[in-house]
């Protein structure tokens, strides 16, 4: 699903250069949960932004489920994570003035899916997590469990090939933790493909493999 | 240009997109609506107070003929070649013919004799006396033109009348009123200080509600009557379309020669009295193009300080959002559609809250209107044109302060956008 090969990045800040990312070969196969490990500056996080077309790279090659994402121009990368990719974050990253359903929908409103399927499938979605009766509350009203349980909802919207998941128990604490956990690990069980960036080892022990990174480099892969 | 998304304009989705969003900034929503609706409020009520003034400038001026210049006698107030001062100066029919000479052309020239109080008494089919206090003129044919008058039934003064020294009168409403009530008065006849005339016109004159109260009869029936050894009260003629320049000249021209033939001090200004209306029209006219520039500019300036504010808050509610365009941008929003997202936001803010002030300022004005009925104030009004202008100017403010912070905020990268720290 996800091919890497000697991918570069380096950040240019004023006169000075750091290479962040200095060759980078991973893969991940369809139906897999891969965590990324690594301490911070390791590069984890660019990796990722990397992987979920936030961002570009200098070098290397980058194959998503078998095309390659070289030059890629702004409308086709946002076309790609529109339809191939789901993201969740360390700090939900919900619009605050929007309801649960309405976060929910609105990668459906960028799919041009009609409002009456995007309500309708956005509530579904809430049912899946367990959170349907918070459909028409807004983040600001939920805890940081039940906020991440709707970032994940919004993230499944889209029916995407990948979701990728950055800290996405970061900011919560560790029962709370457990539970998003496990909806990640059930919904990686019906044969979704995620990438989970962590530098907790508990959550990278619930992963199926660990890829660890150090100073822009895989350091392991884990078992293939 | 990417960003330029023709197909989200026709895009319900995308409209209630904008709405829930404008919706769900109360504060933003309202700071913003709040300063365009002022700017353009102030802007239309000064410029209609300003359309006010004009009329009520103008107003003053309906009473006589722009373009006519007054000639009458006075007192002297230098004693010159061996008169006194305090010396009364008056114009006889032997002037007429030198005065005429003075001007270059006359399209119009009526000769004036003046009555303040004249006792009108009409007596009604039923006996009674009706009657009161008025004024009384005798007036030339032209002077219709001059004064200016409107005739509302029968005729005014002609030649015949002037020649034949008839008795004959024109009245105005006010005297139409109080002696003849709803009765026709053509034909009527009236005494006028005891003397017998008959009505053969009524008029009215919109500049002016002294002229309202006054009945015209032939300047020679009033010579004869109310004035000895030939005296003219006052020349009253027109200079035609003569730039306002060349009539100060002759207006000046007339004075001199004027005081020369009455033995009147060069320097002394209250022996003949030669008033040019075209003088004072222009005077007051750039006194009012001074006023209408000085309203102009605050209105301008008051527009300035909405425009600014306006691109200040929503410059400020870009970059607050900066967060959730990453977050758009992760969804697979195109840069485009945000862009779009933020301009049509803008633009709907503007008109919304423009289109506000804009109504209020005209139901304020429309209410003001009727009250305003001050001598240098009447009749306040919008200029549509204005309004227009102002409105454009703040949604075109609107979609630039929107944009360029848009643009600026889908440039920066998602990773960056979203990052915590």
């Amino acid at each position: 699903m996800i091919e890497l090969q000697s991918i570069t990045k380096s950040y240019t800040t004023g006169s000075q250069s750091l290479q962040v990312l200095k060759g980078v070969d991973m893969q991940v196969s369809a139906g897999e949960l891969v965590a990324i490990m690594g301490s911070s500056g390791s590069g984890k996080s660019t990796l990722l932004n990397i992987l979920g077309l936030l961002d570009a790279y200098d070098g290397g090659l980058y194959h998503l489920d078998g095309k390659d994402m070289a030059g890629l121009s702004e409308r086709r990368a946002a076309e790609l994570r529109r339809e191939m990719l789901g993201f969740v974050f360390q700090s939900f990253n919900l619009i605050p003035f929007k309801s649960a359903a309405e976060n929910v929908a609105l990668p459906l409103y960028y799919q041009k899916v009609p409002r009456k399927e995007r309500a309708r499938r956005s509530h579904a979605l809430l049912e899946r997590v367990g959170l349907l009766e918070w459909a028409d509350h807004l983040p600001s009203q939920m805890s940081g469990g039940q906020k991440q349980r709707v970032a994940i909802a919004r993230a499944l919207a889209a029916s995407p090939r990948v979701i990728l998941a950055d800290e996405p128990t970061g900011a919560l604490d560790s029962a709370t933790s457990e539970d998003v956990m496990a909806l990640l690990k059930e919904l990686n069980g019906e044969g979704m493909t995620m990438v989970v960036v962590t530098h907790e080892a508990e959550i990278a022990a619930a992963c199926g493999r660990t890829i660890r990174l150090r100073d822009g480099l895989v350091e392991s892969q884990g078992h293939v | 240009m990417a960003w330029l998304n023709p197909k989200a304009m026709f895009d319900r989705d995308a409209w209630l997109e904008v709405a829930h969003n404008v919706l769900a900034h109360p504060l933003r929503t309202t700071l913003t609506g709040v300063s365009v609706a002022l700017g353009i409020f102030i802007l239309v009520v000064m410029q209609g107070l300003g359309y006010g003034l004009q009329h009520g400038v103008e107003g003053q001026f309906a009473d006589d003929a722009v373009n006519s210049i007054s000639v009458e006698g006075g007192r002297t107030q230098i004693a010159y070649r061996g008169n006194q001062s305090n010396r009364p100066v008056r114009l006889t029919n032997e002037d007429l013919p030198g005065i005429a000479s003075q001007a270059d052309t006359i399209p119009a020239f009526s000769r004036r004799i003046r009555l303040w109080g004249a006792e009108i008494v009409w007596e009604n089919p039923e006996g009674e006396n009706k009657g009161g206090s008025f004024g009384v003129r005798g007036v030339d044919p032209a002077h219709i033109e001059l004064e200016p008058s409107v005739l509302l039934s029968g005729r005014y003064i002609n030649e015949r009348d002037v020649s034949d020294s008839r008795k004959v009168a024109v009245v105005g409403p006010n005297i139409v009123r109080d002696l003849f009530g709803k009765t026709d008065p053509i034909g009527a006849f009236i005494r006028i200080n005891a003397v017998l005339f008959q009505v053969v016109g009524t008029f009215e004159d919109p500049g002016s509600r002294w002229e309202n109260r006054v009945a015209y009869i032939p300047f020679s029936t009033a010579q004869q009557l109310y004035r000895t050894e030939g005296w003219v009260d006052q020349i009253f003629y027109s200079t035609g379309d003569m730039e306002t320049e060349a009539t100060v000249a002759q207006s000046g021209r007339m004075l001199s020669w004027l005081k020369d033939v009455k033995a009147v001090h060069p320097e002394d200004s209250r022996g003949v009295r030669v008033d040019n209306n075209n003088e004072e029209y222009a005077m007051y006219a750039s006194i009012f193009e001074g006023i209408r520039l000085f309203i102009w500019g605050i209105g301008l300036m008051t527009l300035l300080a909405g425009a600014v504010g306006v691109a200040n808050i929503l410059a400020i509610g870009v970059k607050e959002r900066t967060k959730e365009i990453g977050v758009r941008k992760a969804l697979g929003a195109t840069n485009g559609s945000i862009v779009s997202l933020v301009v049509m936001e803008s633009t709907v803010l503007m008109l919304v809250s423009g289109s506000l002030g804009l109504m209020l300022a005209v139901g304020l004005l429309s209410v003001v209107a009727p009250m305003a009925d001050h001598e240098y104030f009447q009749n306040p009004q919008v200029d549509h044109r204005i309004a227009l202008f102002a409105l454009g100017v703040l949604v075109l403010t609107g979609l630039a302060s929107g944009l360029g912070p848009a643009l600026r905020a889908v440039a920066i990268r998602p990773v960056e956008a979203l990052r915590d720290e």
